[in-house]
């Protein structure tokens, strides 16, 4: 009885911390939550200061973001009536209920900002390019379907930001040339922002995109794995190949003549030394552990000490002043105000380039840059000399979109007029 | 022959289970295109003319400017053509709170990202004396309503 119960606990438990790297090996096919890690990993893989384990702590604030989320759907009702009233209960009446809710929209604000960088961390690495060019549009997919779950989430409170940041995403959408009025039509369902969109938006945050971008998380691991690993591993795969050694040949090989050459046992196929690699348990179970832990105890000190913005109930008629995007879109926003051009008789609105053509056109870019990649060395080293005209590229889009999220954010007041931060600001009267 | 009539039959049978798989997806897709709209009708009752005191009144419930003038009355729509917020009268022109287009009293755009003027909406006085709104049909800048008599 002892022994079956400590065979089991064994069996569940042993393999996290490996007495030999024969256990260690072991573990990684016996155990169900392990057999995803491949067995040995290379040490450069693991540094904290090569990946910063950006990646890592995205997917772990998207775990959160899914165990917060579920529970979250315990109190919240998906109803025009009902929704906004069950936000304020959430944070008035059911025990923690506002922990909780402060914790999902903390860790959704971190997940885009972590994806971001993450996403700027594999360029300024160059780690995009050659096999590792399908990881990179995974990657884009995965920070669209990030912000696509941000901007479906902010809708549920159903208070005013939530209303016309809806409006006004709708109204984006329908400037697309030929799909756009029919595609605010199924997304609304309908011609305004009603419950039929409440609904559809919520299906979506709550089933559609989390198992899409799920799906995508798992794929997105298991090609670093299939790419051989992290692309800081190609200084030294590149240093491996350039000293040919001759591989010893083993009995079987050489007596049977089953294959010329060496033998499969001795080059590993991430073409790295046996020294190079460490046991993926416990070296790199621990450490996702700890990043685990330290984003969401980061979270955690976040939500208790900030709460999570909830303004007035959702009003059609009145629009608030300023009425202002979450940062992560507020460079859209700052966009669309100033991008309505007029040529001639002609007018391009301002939701159309500023919030279809631009965006796209980034989107393009970031989905045919491993192609249009031309360089083929410095792979896996931070800022390489070689990429310094790409680097300077990407740092220029990034800076600019931050100054428009500081012009946005910080700059826009009443009727979108610019004032300084420290300027006063005129009182309005809030309903007319 | 008979081998190309084999493969005949299954290509038609394996394409036609297919089809029906094809077909079912698009069905359910047809599903998202509502077939009825729970939404107010696009004509609509507003109050009497007596109501409306001079200048400009903003219906909240249609977000619709009311604006009279001596007996004339005409309506401006309050949606911004840029991007659908609710323009706020302040005075002399209207402004737009979410990216700062201008409108000058009869909704021309004065600056700002919005593409076309604010819309003036066909008025008339519905058989009850109620002013009636038809905001599927837009009017000219200038066209207006008189109201003759008015009852109180």
């Amino acid at each position: 009885m002892a022994g079956g119960i400590q065979r089991l606990w064994r069996k569940l438990a042993w393999p996290w911390s490996p007495a030999s790297d024969r256990e260690a090996s072991e573990a990684i096919v016996r155990n169900l939550w392990l057999h995803w890690f491949p067995a040995k990993v290379s040490g450069r893989s693991l540094s904290w200061s090569y990946s910063l384990w950006l990646g890592t702590a995205a997917a772990s604030l998207f775990v959160i973001l899914t165990v917060t989320g579920v529970m979250l759907m315990f109190f919240y009702v998906p109803s025009t009536e009902r929704a906004y009233g069950s936000i304020k209960d959430l944070e008035y009446a059911v025990s923690f209920g506002r922990l909780l809710r402060n914790q999902h929209r903390w860790a959704a604000e971190g997940m885009v900002a972590l994806a971001f960088m993450h996403m700027a961390r594999v360029f300024f690495t160059g780690a995009y390019r050659g096999s590792r060019a399908l990881n990179w549009l995974v990657g884009v997919a995965l920070l669209l379907g990030t912000l696509m779950l941000s901007f479906t989430g902010y809708l549920l409170p159903w208070d005013q930001l939530a209303y016309w940041a809806i409006t006004v995403g709708t109204n984006i959408a329908s400037q697309a040339p030929l799909v756009g009025p029919t595609a605010r039509y199924i997304l609304l369902g309908g011609h305004f922002v009603g419950q039929q969109t409440l609904l559809r938006f919520y299906v979506l945050h709550v089933f559609f995109l989390p198992a899409v971008v799920w799906i995508l998380v798992a794929y997105h691991m298991w090609r670093v794995r299939k790419d051989g690993g992290l692309a800081a591993i190609e200084p030294l795969r590149a240093l491996r190949r350039a000293e040919p050694r001759e591989m010893p040949r083993t009995k079987s090989y050489s007596l049977f003549g089953l294959t010329p050459g060496t033998s499969v046992a001795v080059a590993s196929s991430m073409g790295l030394e046996e020294s190079d690699q460490v046991a993926s348990s416990p070296n790199l179970t621990r450490r996702m552990m700890l990043v685990f832990l330290t984003v969401f105890n980061l979270t955690l000190l976040l939500s208790l000490f900030i709460n999570a913005p909830l303004e007035g109930p959702a009003n059609p008629s009145v629009t608030p002043n300023p009425a202002k995007a979450p940062w992560y879109f507020v460079w859209l926003q700052e966009l669309v105000s100033w991008t309505t051009v007029h040529l001639g008789s002609i007018t391009i609105s301002g939701g159309l380039l500023g919030g279809i053509l631009v965006p796209g056109i980034l989107l393009a870019a970031l989905i045919l840059w491993p192609f249009l990649d031309r360089s083929t060395d410095a792979e896996g080293v931070w800022f390489a000399p070689e990429r310094k005209r790409q680097n300077a590229v990407f740092v220029v889009i990034t800076a600019v979109i931050i100054i428009l999220i500081v012009v946005g954010a910080w700059l826009r007041g009443p009727y979108w007029h610019l004032y300084w931060p420290w300027s006063p600001r005129p009182v309005l009267p809030r309903v007319l | 022959m008979d081998t190309d009539r084999r493969r005949l039959l299954r290509w038609l049978g394996k394409g036609s289970v297919f089809a029906a798989f094809v077909a079912q997806i698009g069905a359910a897709a047809r599903a998202f295109f509502p077939n009825v709209l729970y939404e107010p009708p696009t004509t609509f009752k507003l109050k009497q003319p007596a109501f409306y005191p001079q200048g400009y009144t903003f219906d909240a419930e249609h977000r619709l400017f009311v604006i009279r003038a001596e007996a004339r009355f005409h309506v401006i729509s309050a949606v911004c053509t840029h991007l659908g917020c609710t323009v706020q009268w302040r005075g002399t022109e209207f402004d737009c709170p979410c990216h700062g287009s201008r409108f000058d009293a009869n909704g021309n755009v004065i600056s700002g990202p919005a593409p076309r003027p604010l819309p003036w909406f066909e008025i008339s006085i519905a058989p009850d004396g109620l002013l009636e709104v038809d905001s599927a049909s837009a009017v000219p800048e200038g066209s207006s309503l008189t109201v003759a008599t008015e009852k109180t």
